[in-house]
């Protein structure tokens, strides 16, 4: 089992200032999964409880000399403490960029010295027991700093099995994705949300409606966005429907087959959002096929590419309490 | 389907507001623990929603109907409800967004009774909401405010510098006794407890914190800390801001009045200085008054 490749500057950037702090909100813990040709971060997807993230990379995002092998179909699977991960990578960086700084112009070649990182096997002080370790290894210009972060030992060929069938089941897109255009918007709006409930309703429209609805006995409190851009199963809104209040225009499209509707915690909710962080190129929601889950999309393209090739893709699912078809 | 259709009367009142923050600062100077039930009155002077603890404390919110681009009231006599402040504030709150204008709709009633909000600035994003209302309580005990004798006992002090001197006094706590005196013309707050603490100001010196002062007789009564300190608590940082000034004054029986003054003028974020003349109309202005009751043991003779 051997993994071995060097952060590019942009994965590097990508990681450090973008998805590692947004990941970590989702929760400490992740696995990450690489295979040959994507470094995955995974949340929650084996013991299938709270928020189930992936933020899948093509390695070209942030790896150049990509080696991987294992005995299982080279894909090696651990679980690792991103708090961690973006220390020891912050911390590296100060060298790094030190290096990098007095070599401008060197152009993007193979230059010496570059940001390595590898798995590693080692004997941690005050143990007779070797340890697995993901290691990030550069030379400065008048130092080298090694930055060890334990990791689990690599999950076993079932595990990464299984983890790959959940994998597999959460590509499944669903029939309908709405386009959110202002994250910051919605973000504001479900953190003032919070205070009123707990549950919160999402429904999405195949004419482009996202209604979000908390309704306790006290009180309804509601926002729909409409006209958002569609991917995938669309729909004209009906003619008599254009005039309706937010909830009855949802009912009809229920009633209709053209919505879906679930509920999911209010908290959740919000914590996908935090996904926000990661500065997004643009972000979808949609239903899962049969209700089972609320899934966002977010999309990272290359920068300065003219055509839109998207490099990363995020999701988050949710698992949800009712489902309404 | 249209549901005007089937509606058989015009609800009591429809109004829109252009500062939802306004009016989130306003009720949330009001909020002085989780939950507080509210009752709110209408008339077409306005709306005042008026909330009180254990027959001691009153607070009301005046929201003139001068602060609404729009409002209609149809309503025989003066409907009044009971909702959950904090539930109120909440909500209202969701409809703000910070940096751009918010206007929303309000309607009392809705089919069931309810409390009715939306946002009305965009066709193609819309906040709403419902309100459940519940009959309101009797008001317990009538706050009828008057003035102790012929010249009223009064003074304005600066917001903040109210709730620095209130905030102070919590470490003695418990029962805070405020005199005022003609000579000279200042006004204490002492506090007695776990300690004693005393806070003059003194009209001649400290013009600019005591902008006025009106006083013919020495007078001293003792308020309980918890009940003044809840008509500083929220003060809004608006107010702060604004460096308002707050009123006190002590009517027949020790009554305390406390009035604050909160903006609700649309923020002018766009042109500050073209707008600069229609800069905080004195229209644009939500009226707090709190009414405190003095402890009971407080010698009576001042008032005879």
């Amino acid at each position: 089992m051997k993994f071995k490749a060097f952060l590019t500057d942009n994965g590097v950037n990508l990681l450090e200032k973008r998805f590692l702090p947004a990941l970590d909100k989702m929760g400490r813990i992740c696995h990450l999964y690489l295979t040959r040709d994507h470094a995955i971060f995974l949340h929650n997807l084996l013991n299938g409880d709270g928020i189930q993230s992936i933020a899948q990379f093509r390695k070209e995002a942030l790896f150049d000399d990509y080696r991987i092998s294992s005995q299982n179909d080279d894909r090696i699977a651990f679980s690792i403490d991103l708090s961690l991960l973006h220390r020891a990578l912050r911390s590296i960086i100060n060298i790094y960029t030190e290096f990098s700084g007095s070599h401008t112009g060197g152009g993007a070649g193979p230059t010496s010295s570059r940001l390595q990182i590898k798995l590693v096997k080692k004997l941690p002080p005050h143990s007779q027991q070797p340890m697995p370790f993901l290691t990030f290894e550069t030379k400065g210009y008048r130092s080298a700093v090694i930055q060890d972060v334990p990791i689990s030992k690599p999950l076993s060929r079932s595990d990464v099995l299984e983890l790959q069938a959940a994998l597999d089941m959460a590509q499944d897109l669903p029939r309908t994705l709405v386009q959110v255009p202002d994250m910051n918007q919605l973000q504001n709006f479900v953190d003032r949300m919070k205070h009123v409930g707990d549950l919160i309703n999402v429904s999405i429209s195949k004419y482009g409606d996202l209604h979000l609805q908390i309704s306790t006995t006290l009180i309804t409190l509601g926002a729909e966005f409409r006209k958002l851009l569609v991917i995938g199963e669309q729909a004209e809104v009906p003619v008599g429907d254009r005039d309706l209040s937010a909830q009855s225009r949802t009912q009809r499209a229920i009633q209709r087959g053209d919505a879906i509707t679930v509920q999911v915690s209010v908290k959740h909710f919000a914590k996908s959002l935090q996904c926000h962080l990661a500065k997004p190129d643009c972000a979808f929601y949609g239903i899962a096929p049969e209700g089972a889950c609320l899934t966002v999309i977010f999309q990272f393209f290359i920068p300065g590419l003219a055509s839109m090739q998207t490099i990363v893709v995020l999701e988050v699912h949710f698992e949800f309490l009712i489902c309404t078809f | 389907m249209s549901s005007s259709a089937i509606e058989p009367e015009a609800p009591d009142l429809v109004c829109q507001l252009d500062n939802v923050q306004g009016m989130v600062d306003a009720l949330s100077s009001v909020r002085w623990k989780r939950h507080q039930d509210a009752v709110i009155e209408l008339s077409e002077h306005g709306i005042v929603l008026i909330v009180e603890e254990t027959s001691c404390l009153q607070a009301k919110v005046y929201l003139q109907r001068e602060l609404f681009i729009r409002y209609e009231y149809s309503a025989q006599g003066r409907p009044r409800f009971g909702v959950s402040l904090g539930l109120f504030v909440d909500c209202l709150n969701t409809f703000s967004v910070p940096g751009r204008s918010n206007t929303i709709e309000i309607q009392y009633p809705g089919p069931d009774m309810q409390l009715l909000l939306k946002s009305v600035d965009s066709l193609d994003a819309c906040i709403y909401s419902e309100i459940r209302t519940r009959i309101p309580d009797m008001i317990s005990w009538d706050y009828n405010f008057e003035p102790a004798g012929s010249t009223p006992l009064s003074f304005t002090v600066k917001s903040a510098a109210l709730k620095e001197a209130i905030d102070d006094l919590e470490w003695p706590g418990s029962s805070i006794q405020i005199i005022l005196q003609p000579v000279p013309p200042s006004v204490t707050f002492r506090g007695e407890g776990h300690g004693d603490l005393q806070i003059d100001f003194m009209y001649y010196v400290n013009t600019d914190l005591l902008i006025a002062f009106h006083c013919d007789q020495e007078v001293s009564y003792r308020y309980k800390y918890k009940f003044l300190r809840a008509t500083t608590s929220n003060i809004p940082s608006s107010v702060i801001k604004d460096n308002r000034g707050s009123k006190l004054t002590i009517g027949r029986g020790g009554m305390l009045k406390v009035q604050h003054l909160v903006s609700v003028a649309r923020p002018s974020v766009s042109h500050p200085h073209i707008d600069s003349a229609g800069y905080q109309q004195p229209s644009r202005i939500a009226y707090i008054e709190f009414f405190v009751k003095p402890e009971e043991d407080v010698d009576t003779v001042n008032d005879s």
